[in-house]
């Protein structure tokens, strides 16, 4: 199956998955208990103001009725507008928000894949020595610090103590370096023991003795026989990583003050304002659908062998 | 040919995050706006929340009043001692029994050119009081029956019932005056922000930051900053790093046990002010045991009010002996509160027949202070024999349960928004408010009910205070609500920032703070 058809026929059987998501989202503001227009506008909120509420959001129709309007407008782009201030969740996600958090997302992804890879790799070759056991002690301490922890930690010393970078914002390179840091961090810690353990694996697999036998140089071995055929479990960890990323990573943009797509959820639902939690669920969901498929078709090209199917 | 593929695969990939990376880099130069180099000060205050709206008659919440209040005038303004002070009114007169009679300020124009007149002062509050329009803000405005244009500089409102503290409900932020023009656009929508105040609006970006900018026509004195900027930064430490390093002027702070590395610095000043505020415990006055007053007082005898205020707020609090705070005008000054005392208690409660004590709840939700209160009043009140279990309600629960009366005791607070004590304690302790409208003691007295309906009237200021100072006197006897403490906001202020004051109602006074560099 050539690689078009196959992107193709994911992106169809995206369809259903969508579908799924959009009901699960609407479903949010019915699921939850009390009436929803009087969640939203509040205990002391007047009848004709709770009226007001209804009709602005539909909720006098049928279910299904509603369900369906949502569904339209969502494919026409249209995911309702904010309780709070009346603008469109879509200009709320869209105006600034997700980019910013794709820009952290990105940047740090590519941190923590530098990092972990090569340090996954060095543990791995080096099994058992004293660079595998501090490599793994680093990792294991960035897989447990509480990533808040790291960043007010990162602000303390490199930001007040020493002055060397902005405390918080977003904007400028000096300015991302801390954030980038903090993500990226455990991040590289899943990604260098995944690596380390895939790694290990390959190693001890019969074509990599061969390959040894017949004279391949180790560096050769190391980074063409078994790092390709060890990628595959990482780049997995790596779309996921990625994937939550993109959900808006809350902790990190709460500390340093990033007015990304994580802290419109969080403050979005500390406000009850449902349109915009319904519209950042959304394009969380989508957007790690998206990076799911990209992995996918990653594989095809680490390994021939894998059926695009 | 495994390898050529491999590569150029990788090299796809690479070239593929270096465009990405490309792009996100050069993305972050658009959204940056670089202050005017004028030499001027610009001021940069860093708060916890976003600002919701700044329409007058929009979201009910402290940021968004904090930047509304340098936007919009009103016709009357408290200063930070609450006094009453001329603000779009120069003078006031009472005209009959229920109406009040404002002369306008002359010369005055909106942000956008519209000069002020009486229309733009009916404009506005007629569109608050709307019942159709249904504004958050609404039940600050409810008595107002009638607003009436005399002529061009001469309004008069007029009230349902005579109303004496609507003074102190005309100076809330939310009676803010709005530009008429921009009142016509908006109907009931999210009107554009265009006042007559001290500052204009500049830019807003949602979630992140709002900047003001001077009004170079406005009719008081010019304050001092040519920009304000509001940014929203939610995590405290933070806020405190950004002051600390002189990048922020000026922050909220809301955990007390800041307060330490703030004192302990040598980039910033800790400053506390006093609030309209209140933390409470209420009591279910219609049933046993707390029907009975000595139960009540042997409750509120029985909990070291004091030493929760050390340990919670860590002093960031001022004993609350009746429900208004000093900052409250009908604050009783010489009030005696009962003491914390458990011998006493011990003897209210075999004088109320419960020598042996009793099984009871105290409910809360779950915000961490109030947690922390309930475990302590469990404590103490185990040490004379009552068993207290504490019940973590989530906040619409607790609001309408509490509202039903399904309680025995419970924690909330209360700020008297107003600074006026009919607010404080009509909606709290008058029979008719029981139940939702903020009674949630249930509590039922005559000689209070009657006192509350003639603070309401009362003209005189001297006879308001005295009905007021009987209320007070009441409540220590009846016991209703054990009244905990007066919170006090909490500001981290910048080395070398000066002039900077606090209005008990939260709004930052920043018109004349001077940043010394």
């Amino acid at each position: 199956m050539s690689l078009g058809v196959y992107v193709i026929r994911r992106l169809l059987q995206m369809i259903p998955v969508l579908l799924g998501v959009v009901f699960l989202v609407f479903s949010m503001l019915h699921i939850v208990p009390g009436d929803p227009a009087m969640i939203m506008a509040g205990e002391q909120a007047s009848p004709a103001a709770l009226e007001r509420m209804r009709e602005r959001l539909g909720l006098n129709d049928p279910l299904p009725v509603q369900y369906v309007r949502y569904l339209g407008n969502a494919i026409r782009g249209d995911l309702g507008e904010s309780v709070r201030n009346n603008r469109a969740v879509t200009d709320e996600i869209f105006a600034s928000r997700y980019w910013i958090t794709l820009q952290l997302a990105i940047m740090s992804i590519a941190l923590a894949v530098f990092i972990g890879v090569i340090a996954g790799i060095i543990s791995a070759v080096w099994r058992h020595s004293l660079f595998d056991t501090m490599i793994m002690l680093i990792a294991l301490f960035g897989l447990s610090m509480p990533s808040f922890w790291l960043g007010i930690m990162l602000i303390f010393w490199f930001s007040v103590q020493f002055f060397w970078l902005p405390a918080a914002g977003w904007g400028s390179l000096p300015q991302a370096v801390l954030p980038v840091i903090t993500l990226g961090t455990a991040g590289a810690a899943v990604i260098a023991r995944m690596t380390r353990s895939s790694m290990l694996e390959v190693i001890n697999q019969d074509y990599i003795r061969t390959a040894r036998a017949k004279g391949v140089k180790e560096s050769v071995v190391i980074a063409k026989h078994a790092l390709r055929n060890a990628l595959i479990p990482v780049v997995t960890v790596v779309g996921l990583q990625f994937g939550f990323f993109l959900g808006g990573s809350v902790l990190t943009e709460t500390v340093f003050a990033i007015n990304g797509l994580g802290r419109l959820m969080v403050s979005a639902i500390n406000a009850r304002d449902f349109p915009i939690v319904q519209g950042a669920v959304l394009v969380a969901s989508v957007s790690f659908m998206a990076v799911n498929l990209i992995v996918d078709i990653t594989y095809r090209f680490l390994n021939k062998r894998i059926e695009l199917n | 040919m495994h390898t050529s593929k491999l590569f150029t695969g990788r090299l796809a990939t690479l070239a593929l995050v270096a465009i990405m990376l490309f792009a996100s880099m050069t993305a972050f130069s658009a959204g940056r706006q670089e202050a005017p180099a004028t030499g001027e000060q610009d001021l940069i205050i860093l708060i916890n929340s976003d600002i919701v709206s700044l329409d007058p008659h929009g979201s009910n919440d402290s940021p968004s009043s904090n930047v509304r209040s340098q936007i919009f005038d009103t016709l009357v303004v408290f200063d930070s001692d609450m006094n009453l002070l001329p603000g779009l009114a120069t003078s006031w007169e009472p005209v009959g029994d229920a109406t009040w009679e404002f002369t306008l300020r002359q010369g005055v124009t909106f942000h956008d050119g519209t000069p002020f007149t009486a229309d733009a002062v009916a404009a506005s509050l007629n569109r608050v009081t709307d019942r159709d329009f249904g504004s958050q803000r609404l039940f600050l405005f409810q008595m107002i029956s009638d607003v009436e244009v005399v002529d061009d500089f001469t309004v008069r409102v007029s009230t349902e019932f005579p109303f004496t503290p609507l003074l102190a409900h005309l100076a809330h932020d939310a009676a803010g005056i709005i530009s008429p023009a921009a009142l016509e656009a908006a109907g009931f929508d999210e009107v554009e922000p265009i006042g007559t105040g001290p500052f204009m609006l500049r830019t807003w970006d949602p979630g992140n930051e709002v900047v003001i900018e001077r009004n170079p026509n406005y009719w008081g004195d010019a304050p001092t900053s040519a920009t304000v900027t509001y940014r929203v930064i939610p995590e405290e430490s933070t806020r405190l790093a950004l002051v600390e390093r002189g990048d922020a002027h000026i922050a909220e702070i809301l955990q007390p046990a800041s307060m330490g590395r703030v004192e302990a610095s040598q980039g910033m000043n800790l400053r506390l002010f006093d609030t309209l505020s209140l933390n409470y415990i209420g009591f279910n006055t219609e049933q046993e045991p707390f029907n009975d007053p000595r139960v009540r007082r042997a409750v509120s005898q029985a909990i070291n009010v004091q030493t929760m205020i050390d340990g919670i707020v860590e002093g960031a609090g001022v004993r609350a002996i009746g429900p208004i705070s000093e900052a409250v005008v009908g604050f009783h000054p010489t009030l005696e509160g009962l003491s914390y005392d458990p011998a006493a208690a011990r003897a209210l409660l075999a004088e109320a027949g419960l020598a042996d004590g009793f099984s009871t709840t105290l409910w809360t939700n779950d915000n961490p202070t109030r947690v922390a209160i309930a475990e302590i009043v469990q404590n103490n009140l185990a040490e004379v024999g009552i068993d207290v279990s504490i019940e973590v309600l989530e906040w619409g629960a607790y609001l309408s349960q509490t509202a039903e009366g399904l309680h025995d005791m419970f924690i909330l607070g209360w700020v008297t928004v107003t600074g006026d004590a009919d607010y404080g304690m009509y909606a709290l302790l008058h029979s008719s408010n029981i139940g939702a409208a903020g009674n949630r003691a249930f509590f039922a007295n005559d000689r209070v009910d009657e006192l509350l309906d003639l603070g309401r009237r009362e003209t005189d200021p001297d006879r308001r205070l005295a009905l007021y100072h009987e209320v007070q006197e009441i409540l220590v006897q009846e016991a209703p609500m054990l009244n905990l403490y007066h919170p006090k906001w909490m500001v981290a202020v910048g080395a070398g920032v000066e002039n900077y004051d606090h209005h008990p109602d939260n709004t930052m006074l920043i018109r004349n703070v001077v940043v010394n560099r």
